[in-house]
């Protein structure tokens, strides 16, 4: 992979820096939340329930309790703790009846592991199995409720609308226009459905979390490997009735999130066990297997969706309903689920349109947030529709699209009008559609003779949107200070978990004060007494919020040192300019003095002090959000769009199904390049990522809705070997009028749409419509066996022309 | 992980069988990749391990004309990627190794330890069964040697009596002209188990050798299908009459990894790859 020359206008911006943290990991000096060892720490092992669904009939903990070594055994008779993001429906530990197979049932604290797990195999539980909820449509049908109590569940009002005894956690809903007169009056109504099974996030390192509980006050320090400290802070503290300032948190290094660490996982119970062995720090760490198996995926979905067109290739209406199987519980995905009600229509103009989201309960492992935050999915189903419709038409697909994509004066599905700083879909098509030479479809003809030789080759692109999912109220800071050296000290409240955040906002620094990157002294560790403030460490929001933070707080840091530079150079701050770590007067650059003499104050010659040791801050919130209105979806929920999109070339072996992944081309308006290396990282990462929901990843349930692929034997992600021959990444600049140096974010954004992508190259390649993932070698045979030209399920049984 | 056990590291064979022979619930300890993964699940209660890394005789990897090629039970799979003689002689088995699961546990996990794990799946077997290789088996009764055809009798299980040890593998002289080639159908390119495999060999006397792996509860021998290509004489049309027939030869199941049809259909497309490779007439 050659990687394409950037250059960038600006001096430290869009420079391809190192990473800050890159030495310290490579060479494994970086401390992770796994490594951490305190005196008299203890570890935990717990008891899942190996059914999807049964009643808890008796638990003995005797045995358990009996061992030696043993310091806590918690069942969900010690504790009625509820925790959740946005739906208060989680217990710590399970009591009366359990929701998926992977819900804690008992959990034990040991001097050591290989004890606290003897001592959880010495723990009796008799279970009465129940049915459970196996998917949607089940949960749908209402007959057995995942949550009996949903009515009574305490939830966030007003942004989330849980239906009264019913498997809905939340019913999300938006609508324009008249979609019946559209469906009516034009020239083509067409109408699909497809679906994608729940993937895992796997991050290096596992869910680790340790707890301090004092015995003495209501104190709790928290260790642990997550995204959104402020967030365990304040959930910690509403769960446990205590208040924020008396939870801790702190956030080593991170060995990857994805989405799968933000929120709160193990914290409660850490918490729960430390308090039950008298304030002993008690660590929890999840296996690879519980990762698999205990912790949230992203969601399952299945999106139905009914566009009108005209002849002409105009989008007159759609109407898209999306079904998110969000397991047992609703954590991040009743969030997912309300994006889908303002995104879920793709960057598409379109005056008559509908979608109504529901976030399901059912018996499967449940969901949270995963980078993209429900796009993935969402782009699927719109970017293969949108492919159909254009076989349809029979126009070509970059022409239907260009036809249809937002432009500036055009509204979004919530009314939200685009203007020329909001970026540019048309731009990132065009720039992808020509790298990979596209030239039109296939004819049938040149794909026949293709087949001959065993290889077929296919070309395919998609669009992809996003904004920040977040409330209309985030916000997010950092706190400045100068050492003696004339270094600046940064602390940020978000986390670094391997995106780059440390780096590009030390870049931003160290552009606004001009010094070298390497006198910005900024760590990725988090500790929630020093640090300050940051909502959540998600929705690929940092680069537009924090960047713009660390503006404000480099313009005060400015002012401050000219206010006392002024002093002592005797002029008005005014005639001040600052270059190269120096301040000096504008008409006369003889008179000038180094930051490093204002750091901790001036000191005349004769040893007077003034000003003092430099400090400034920084505050950025989102500007202008509103809450969407609970009907008709209408509201501005989004603070920037990032708009891009993917064309790939592949090669299908048509008889072991095997794809080649000849070469991607991914275009974003990002607005402006912060690091070029970094943002290469994401799109590289992202792709991969993408393709392993696109041909290989999923989870695979059995009759009884137990996890049959819970371990890295059967649940695959992409390896080096997988890599495509080839990704070309490219950097559309249309600034974002208010976002730092017209920078808007793209860390989620380059696996949104890969699936979308490759099943477009796939219609080209076969000439057949595949509407579920993953496109796995075996899907890809089996569906050019079945002799269809649509297929709708990649099972053996859904295929029953093969028998 | 639950089991609590002793640990025995003998250094030499006899202390070894003695040891396995008298201890009820003991395993051996070779590379450990299979082991270790059924101690961590506890899929097994081991109450003693006994750690055969440190007999001198079983790090052999030797080559002779008189005896061929043996494989001793230390001998890590790397051993076998890595040697000339191998894929010289043996082409099929050192493909077969390259592909076993990653570079670092190809680091740890031995030959013999892939055959007597007794995977329906395991890579190393079909080729092991195309070149008529001998299992060197001691125990407490003596010696014996077993064809590897024999060796294995349902998944997970062999031969092996108790306190009896595989010492080697010994692999007959191929001789000149001899060719064969392992292709094996994975869910991605990278570290993952075979949904099926199949080693094809042409034997100096142009008679083909056929072991498949992942299409019935041990890795198989084809020999019935080989009988009737060998019948018809090989050549571009028994070779896609052989991508019919082999479906009658096997009985793959559909299990997560893969659905028995696809089976049967990679089953079809490896066989005839590889013959049509080894005849020069790939597709």
């Amino acid at each position: 992979m050659e990687e394409k020359k950037y250059r960038s206008k600006y001096k430290h911006v869009g420079q391809p820096y190192d990473r800050k943290d890159a030495q310290e990991k490579v060479t494994g000096q970086a401390i992770y939340a796994y490594d951490l060892e305190f005196p008299g720490m203890l570890h935990a092992r717990c008891l899942l329930s190996p059914y999807a669904r049964a009643r808890i009939v008796s638990i003995d903990t005797s045995a358990a309790k009996a061992l030696p070594g043993v310091r806590a055994v918690l069942t969900g008779e010690d504790s009625d703790i509820l925790v959740g993001l946005y739906m208060q429906d989680k217990r710590v530990l399970s009591k009366g009846e359990t929701r998926y197979h992977g819900d804690v049932v008992a959990a034990v604290a040991a001097e050591d592991e290989e004890t606290a797990e003897h001592a959880v195999s010495l723990i009796k539980v008799e279970y009465e199995p129940l049915v459970p909820v196996h998917d949607v449509d089940e949960a749908l049908e209402g007959k057995t409720l995942v949550h009996e109590d949903i009515n009574d569940l305490k939830h966030y009002v007003g942004v989330f609308f849980p239906q009264k005894d019913s498997n809905i956690a939340s019913w999300n809903k938006s609508k324009k226009g008249d979609l019946e007169t559209a469906f009516s009056e034009s020239d083509l109504v067409v109408e699909n459905e497809f679906s994608l099974p729940a993937v895992a996030h796997v991050p290096m390192e596992t869910h680790v979390a340790i707890v301090q509980a004092d015995p003495y006050s209501n104190k709790l320090k928290i260790w642990t490997s997550a995204q959104s400290p402020f967030a365990i802070r304040q959930i910690m503290a509403d769960s446990f009735g205590i208040s924020e300032t008396d939870v801790e948190v702190h956030i080593p290094y991170v060995g990857g999130g994805f989405g799968g660490k933000a929120g709160i996982h193990l914290e409660p119970l850490a918490t729960l066990l430390s308090k039950a062995a008298g304030g002993a720090p008690v660590k929890v760490r999840a296996t690879r297997e519980q990762e698999f198996n205990q912790l949230p995926t992203r969601a399952g979905m299945r999106g139905r969706i009914k566009t009108s067109v005209n002849n002409d290739g105009t989008i007159t209406g759609m109407q898209a309903t999306y079904d998110w199987d969000s397991g047992a519980y609703a954590d991040y995905g009743v969030n997912v689920g309300k994006t889908a009600v303002y995104s879920g229509i793709g960057p598409y103009r379109v005056e008559n349109a509908s979608i109504d989201s529901k976030t399901i309960y059912t018996n499967k492992v449940f969901s949270t947030a995963y980078r993209g935050f429900g796009h993935l999915e969402t782009h699927w189903t719109i970017e293969r529709q949108i492919d159909i419709l254009s076989q349809k038409l029979g126009i070509d697909p970059y022409e239907f699209r260009m036809k249809n994509l937002l432009e500036p004066g055009d509204k979004t599905m919530s009314g939200e009008v685009l203007t020329v700083s909001s970026g540019s879909p048309k731009d990132c098509l065009t720039a992808v559609v020509k790298e990979i030479g596209w030239t039109g479809r296939k004819s049938e003809e040149e794909r026949e003779e293709e087949w001959k030789t065993g290889k077929v080759r296919g070309k395919g692109f998609a669009m992809l949107q996003k904004a920040p999912a977040m409330p209309a109220n985030t916000a997010t800071s950092v706190i400045m200070q100068m050492n003696g050296d004339g270094h600046v000290k940064m602390m940020i409240g978000a986390v670094d978990f391997g995106q780059g955040a440390i780096t590009a906002l030390a870049q931003i620094a160290a552009q606004e004060l001009d010094i070298p990157i390497e006198h910005i002294e900024i760590s990725a560790e988090i500790d929630t007494r020093a640090n300050p403030y940051d909502w959540n460490t998600v929705a690929s929001k940092l680069i537009f919020l924090g960047g713009n933070a660390v503006i404000k707080a480099s313009h005060e840091m400015l002012r401050k040192m000219k206010d006392v530079a002024g002093q002592a150079l005797r002029t008005d701050p005014e005639n001040l300019l600052h270059a190269n770590g120096e301040i000096y007067h504008r008409h006369d650059p003889t008179r000038r003095l180094t930051y490093k003499d204002v750091a901790l104050g001036y000191m005349y010659p004769n040893g007077t002090g003034i000003g003092g040791p430099l400090i400034a801050s920084g505050s950025s919130m989102a500007d202008g959000l509103t809450n969407l209105h609970p009907e008709t979806g209408q509201g501005n929920p989004a603070a920037v769009w990032t708009f891009g999109a993917h064309a790939v070339e592949i090669e299908v072996d048509v008889e072991t199904g095997n794809v080649t992944v000849l070469k991607v081309a991914s275009a974003f308006d990002i607005g402006q390049v912060i690091n070029e290396k970094l943002v290469y990282g994401q799109i590289c990462g992202g792709v991969l990522q993408g393709l392993g929901s696109a041909v290989l990843e999923g989870y695979k349930f059995n009759s009884d809705v137990q996890l049959m692929n819970p371990s890295f034997t059967d649940n695959k992600i992409p390896t080096m070997k997988d890599i495509p021959l080839e990704i070309v990444p490219i950097y559309i600049e249309n600034p974002q009028h208010n976002g730092p140096y017209g920078a808007r974010g793209v860390g989620e954004h380059p696996m949104i749409s890969v699936p979308s992508a490759i099943g477009n190259a796939v219609y080209d390649a076969l000439g057949i419509n595949f509407h579920v993932l993953p496109l796995s070698p075996e899907a890809l045979v089996l569906g050019i066996q079945s002799g269809k030209k649509s297929i709708l399920c990649t099972d053996v049984d859904c295929l029953p022309g093969l028998h | 992980m639950i089991s609590r056990f002793q640990y025995f590291k003998p250094h030499n064979l006899s202390d070894a069988v003695q040891y396995l022979e008298k201890e009820d619930n003991s395993y051996v300890l070779a590379g450990g990749t299979d082991l270790m993964i059924l101690l961590r699940r506890n899929l097994i209660n081991a109450e003693h391990i006994v750690d055969i890394k440190a007999i001198p005789e079983l790090s052999a990897l030797e080559y002779s004309n008189s005896t061929g090629l043996t494989i001793g039970a230390g001998v890590v799979v790397n051993r076998l990627v890595d040697s000339e003689i191998v894929k010289t002689n043996y082409p099929a088995l050192q493909q077969a190794a390259a592909s076993l699961a990653s570079f670092q546990l190809r680091n740890r996990a031995t030959a013999v330890g892939n055959i007597c794990n007794a995977s329906p799946g395991a890579d190393l077997p079909p080729s092991l069964l195309v070149y008529d290789a001998l299992v060197n088996i001691t125990g407490p009764h003596g010696d014996r040697q077993v064809p590897v055809d024999q060796f294995f009798t349902g998944v997970k299980r062999t031969v092996l009596q108790r306190g009896e040890l595989v010492v080697s593998l010994q692999l007959p002289e191929p001789g000149e002209g001899d060719r064969s080639i392992y292709l094996r159908q994975t869910r991605l390119r990278g570290h993952d188990l075979a949904t099926v495999g199949v080693a094809s060999r042409i034997k100096p006397n142009g008679k083909v050798a056929i072991g498949i792996c992942a299409v019935a509860p041990t890795p198989l021998r084809l020999f019935a299908l080989e009988d009737k290509i060998n019948e018809r004489g090989l050549n571009k049309e028994t070779i896609d009459w052989a991508g019919e027939e082999i479906n009658a030869h096997i009985r793959p199941i559909s299990d997560v990894r893969s659905s028995a049809l696809y089976r049967l259909q990679m089953a079809s497309v490896l066989l005839k790859r590889g013959l049509l490779n080894l005849i020069g007439e790939e597709e």
